[in-house]
């Protein structure tokens, strides 16, 4: 096991070093550059204005000279600058990353915390009007687009009844350091971004879940630990959910790998200080260096995630072996 | 299903009808703005949504008013060679313009120390750096030297690059508190960027001394927002409001409803789209909301380039059946409910040069009767079967681009497909998202032959960069230009440059009417309409006037008030 784990995580380098070159290089492709965005928003830069700053940033460089430069500078444990917002990317995304954390876990086990058991109850009572109920629920979660379903959130709670804030991450000017206050108002601001990014994910996992568990509960050894004549509860979670764990374990992995990725849409929306936006912008905006380091940490993520998973296989299944 | 739709529609009604302004008092004041911004260094800082709060903490020697005057700020008054403050002198055999500023008496920073003249001196001396990104570098090392007696530390003789007769129009060029900031750049100027990672607006922003407007910073959370604080060393009135919050929704979608639920009290400048103002501004009507939608003129020039190496193109004649065809006035009417202006040409109306008089320049009123005797005469004629134009075979068809994705141009361009094919001439819409538009096609020209989007300028704005030959963006040049039409004309090439050298207003003038008229005649762009600024501010709020140029209404907001 610790070889097979080890092998994996020098994959793991190995696929991230391979992966910020090609994915480097491809944003050197993308038309327009920093000076460019510039020149854009300053019809008075001049073309001496330009070559200057172009050598400023080193941008007249071959794009692997450009790259080195940089692996140089985060090996030397800087994570660069940002020329969009002016200040060191560590300082930006830090605070960034922690608030997309918050909410996408709060979102994730919220889903699981919903979807798991409906999940479970559906398919133990297929075609019950319980189940065409939750199925409904379901399909509406999987289509209803998330943009909708958060202007609806905030007219409804936020214009009408005025229960949660509009929009923001915390009131302006509360007190940091009085804990509870400031954990109660964060969580305010969380409610209805958590809502409106759950929604989708719940009515994925439930169809997920419920699908695993008729499949596992139409198998043989069901009828089997029916016959021996075990407990209801035991057939159904020790014999059932434990095999209908495996595709369970695929997804929600590649999901908890996503918590630091962030959620555009809903983060856009209810003006929530998230990296999903920021990430998006500096794409747009060709800010190389917080580009990049996003890519870094999500890469990292799946990678991390899949090993993770696949451990867990073998702990659900003793099947699996790792050789 | 009717039910439902019923109790949706209810729903929505209920949900918009809801408005909860709190009552606004000078206390707390929220704006939202929709745009990005960055650190307040004066001299890095390059987005709008900077520029729009720096006006609240950091004043220049002057600006530009509200009425579009140029009025002093931090100076006591503008030097001109009529008042005797500035005047002609020849420096290493070079003729150029030396003038004197007086900072007044009580222009202090945040932290009680005087603004005096080698806080200039510094800003011209970082932006002069090689280490250092400032973008418009000219806006500062167009002074060449900044001089003072060490007894009179606030009267400053500034000795300019040449003899130019904008000199006095400084508003970009700000100061930085020498008393702070010249021991950041002596520490890391020789860095690469080394002075922009640490200089005190990145690294303290809320530190006193570093402003010198009306406000000073008490808290900046990059992508969240900026609360701001009366600066008790302001040389002007103290502010009324005691803070000012600035808050960034990014989704304009939702600034309404943040302004219903009182998240903001009001939508800047930077805020809502045109057709959603619109939208707003019917909405305040109907319901009585205690807001008003404001709309004024600006400097944003909505046009469409006309690729001068079209060989389509290439002859006048089609090029001035293109505007004749054109129905602006029912445009602007049809989709901005008459809010924004038909433009004539490059210069807005709030422009002192702007004319709109048929004597100087070319008008060309909607006639489409003569757009197809110009078609007729360039050869190009109608067939019957397909109502289209051909000339040797060939079907009259150009290609006309903008940024995909934009509501309002991609309605724009479709009303004026229409109209186009009216006369004959078919029109093949092609659009690329903004970064390739502007990144890759309208850069190095390579679109058809129309090319829609807008040019910003300022009042008395030398057209230099967008209409000299030299400015034809190129391999050569690093394709800095702003020509994008190809336009090259050897009497505005002359014209543009004796611009830049005359002194006398009238002739100024005259200058900028001639290039008009030959901008006119020789159709290189078709004007379309000139774009309107909007704001939302709530009926209570006092003395907020709308600019419609690059200085924001913050310039004033130290008479912001909201008491009844």
């Amino acid at each position: 096991m610790t070889t097979y784990i080890i092998r994996r995580l020098i994959q793991t380098v190995v696929v991230i070093v391979l992966l910020s070159y090609v994915c480097f290089s491809l944003m050197t492709l993308m038309p327009g550059d920093p000076v460019e965005l510039m020149i854009q928003s300053n019809p008075k830069i001049t073309s001496e204005d330009v070559a200057r700053l172009r050598t400023l940033y080193g941008l007249d460089q071959p794009s692997y000279v450009r790259y080195f430069n940089w692996v140089k500078t985060i090996a030397a444990g800087d994570l660069g600058y940002s020329r969009t917002y002016r200040i060191p990317v560590s300082e930006l995304m830090g605070p960034k990353l922690l608030n997309t954390f918050y909410l996408s876990l709060a979102s994730l086990l919220l889903s699981i915390l919903i979807s798991v058991p409906l999940g479970i109850y559906s398919a133990l009572h297929p075609g019950s009007k319980a189940d065409n109920a939750v199925n409904f629920f379901a399909f509406a979660g999987i289509s209803v687009p998330s943009f909708w379903l958060a202007i609806m959130l905030i007219l409804t709670f936020s214009v009408y009844y005025k229960i949660f804030p509009a929009g923001g991450t915390f009131t302006i000017g509360i007190d940091e350091n009085q804990s509870w206050d400031y954990f109660w108002d964060r969580s305010k601001y969380l409610v209805l971004p958590t809502v409106s990014l759950s929604y989708q994910s719940i009515g994925r996992f439930l169809r997920f879940t419920r699908s695993a568990m008729l499949e596992a509960m139409r198998n043989d050894y069901i009828r089997t630990a029916k016959a021996k004549g075990l407990s209801y509860t035991r057939v159904i979670w020790g014999h059932g959910f434990r095999n209908a764990l495996i595709p369970l374990i695929t997804i929600l992995a590649l999901s908890f790998s996503s918590l630091f990725s962030g959620a555009v849409i809903t983060e856009t929306v209810f003006a929530y200080q998230g990296v999903g936006k920021l990430v998006y912008d500096s794409i747009i905006g060709n800010d190389f260096n917080v580009a990049m380091v996003s890519f870094i940490i999500s890469v990292a993520m799946v990678l991390l995630f899949n090993l993770i998973a696949d451990i867990l296989y073998g702990v659900v299944d003793p099947r699996i072996s790792y050789k | 299903m009717k039910l439902s739709m019923t109790a949706f529609s209810l729903f929505l009604t209920l949900a918009f009808s809801a408005n909860s302004q709190a009552a606004l008092s000078n206390d707390e004041f929220k704006i939202g703005i929709s745009q990005e911004f960055e650190n307040f260094n004066p001299l890095i800082a390059t987005m709008s949504a900077t520029s729009y709060m720096y006006s609240l903490v950091g004043r220049a020697l002057v600006t530009l008013d509200a009425d579009g005057k140029w009025v002093p700020q931090l100076a006591k008054s503008i030097p001109s060679m009529e008042n005797g403050g500035a005047k002609f002198a020849t420096v290493n055999g070079k003729k150029t313009v030396v003038a004197t500023w007086e900072i007044i008496p009580a222009a202090k920073w945040s932290d009680g120390k005087p603004v005096v003249c080698e806080d200039f001196k510094l800003a011209r001396t970082i932006a002069d750096s090689p280490n250092v990104s400032v973008g418009d570098k000219e806006t500062y090392t167009q002074i060449e030297k900044v001089d003072w007696d060490p007894k009179s530390p606030q009267k400053c003789t500034f000795t300019y690059d040449k003899a130019r007769w904008d000199f006095y129009q400084l508003a970009r060029t700000y100061p930085l508190p020498s008393h702070l900031e010249t021991a950041v750049f002596a520490q890391y100027g020789a860095q690469k960027e080394g002075y922009e990672k640490n200089t005190l607006y990145a690294k303290t922003p809320t530190a006193d001394g570093l402003f010198n407007g009306p406000y000073k910073i008490a808290e900046v959370k990059l992508g969240s927002h900026v609360t701001f604080v009366p600066n008790q060393y302001f040389y002007g009135p103290q502010p009324k409001i005691k803070k000012i919050i600035v808050k960034l929704i990014p989704n304009t979608g939702t600034l309404e409803a943040n302004l219903r639920s009182g998240t903001i009290d009001t939508v800047s400048s930077l805020g809502f789209s045109f057709d959603q103002a619109l939208a707003f501004d019917k909405k305040v009507k109907s319901e009585s909301l205690p807001y008003k939608v404001e709309f004024k003129p600006s400097l944003t020039y909505e046009h469409i380039d006309l690729n001068m190496e079209n060989p389509t193109l290439k002859d006048i004649k089609v090029r001035k059946a293109l505007v004749y065809s054109l129905n602006r006035e029912d445009l602007v009417k049809a989709l901005f409910e008459g809010r924004q202006q038909v433009a004539l040409h490059h210069m807005a109306t709030i422009d002192p040069w702007y004319t709109a008089d048929p004597k100087v320049i070319t008008i060309y009123n909607y006639n489409k009767r003569e757009a197809s005797r110009l078609l007729d005469e360039a050869g190009w004629k109608m067939n019957d079967k397909d109502n289209y134009r051909y000339k040797d075979g060939k079907k009259l068809s150009l290609q006309f681009m903008t940024t995909a994705g934009n509501k309002t141009r991609e309605t724009v361009q479709t009303y004026l497909q229409g109209q186009w094919k009216a006369v004959g001439i078919e029109v093949v819409i092609k659009n690329e998202p903004a970064r390739v538009f502007f990144g890759e096609t309208t850069k190095k020209r390579k679109y058809g032959a129309m090319a829609m989007y807008a040019w910003v300028s300022s009042p008395e704005s030398n057209p230099k960069s967008t209409f000299h030959t030299a400015s034809i963006p190129s391999d050569k040049n690093g394709y800095s230009g702003q020509n994008q039409m190809g336009w090259s004309n050897k009497t505005v090439d002359k014209l543009v440059e004796s611009l830049e050298t005359e002194f006398d207003a009238k002739k100024r003038t005259e200058i900028a009417h001639q290039i008009a008229k030959i901008y006119t005649d020789d159709v290189p762009v078709i004007p379309l309409y000139y774009r309107s600024d909007i704001a939302v501010p709530p009926l209570a709020l006092k003395h907020f006037r709308l600019t419609g140029h690059q200085y924001a209404e913050t310039n004033e907001a130290e008479l912001w008030d909201l008491t009844k």
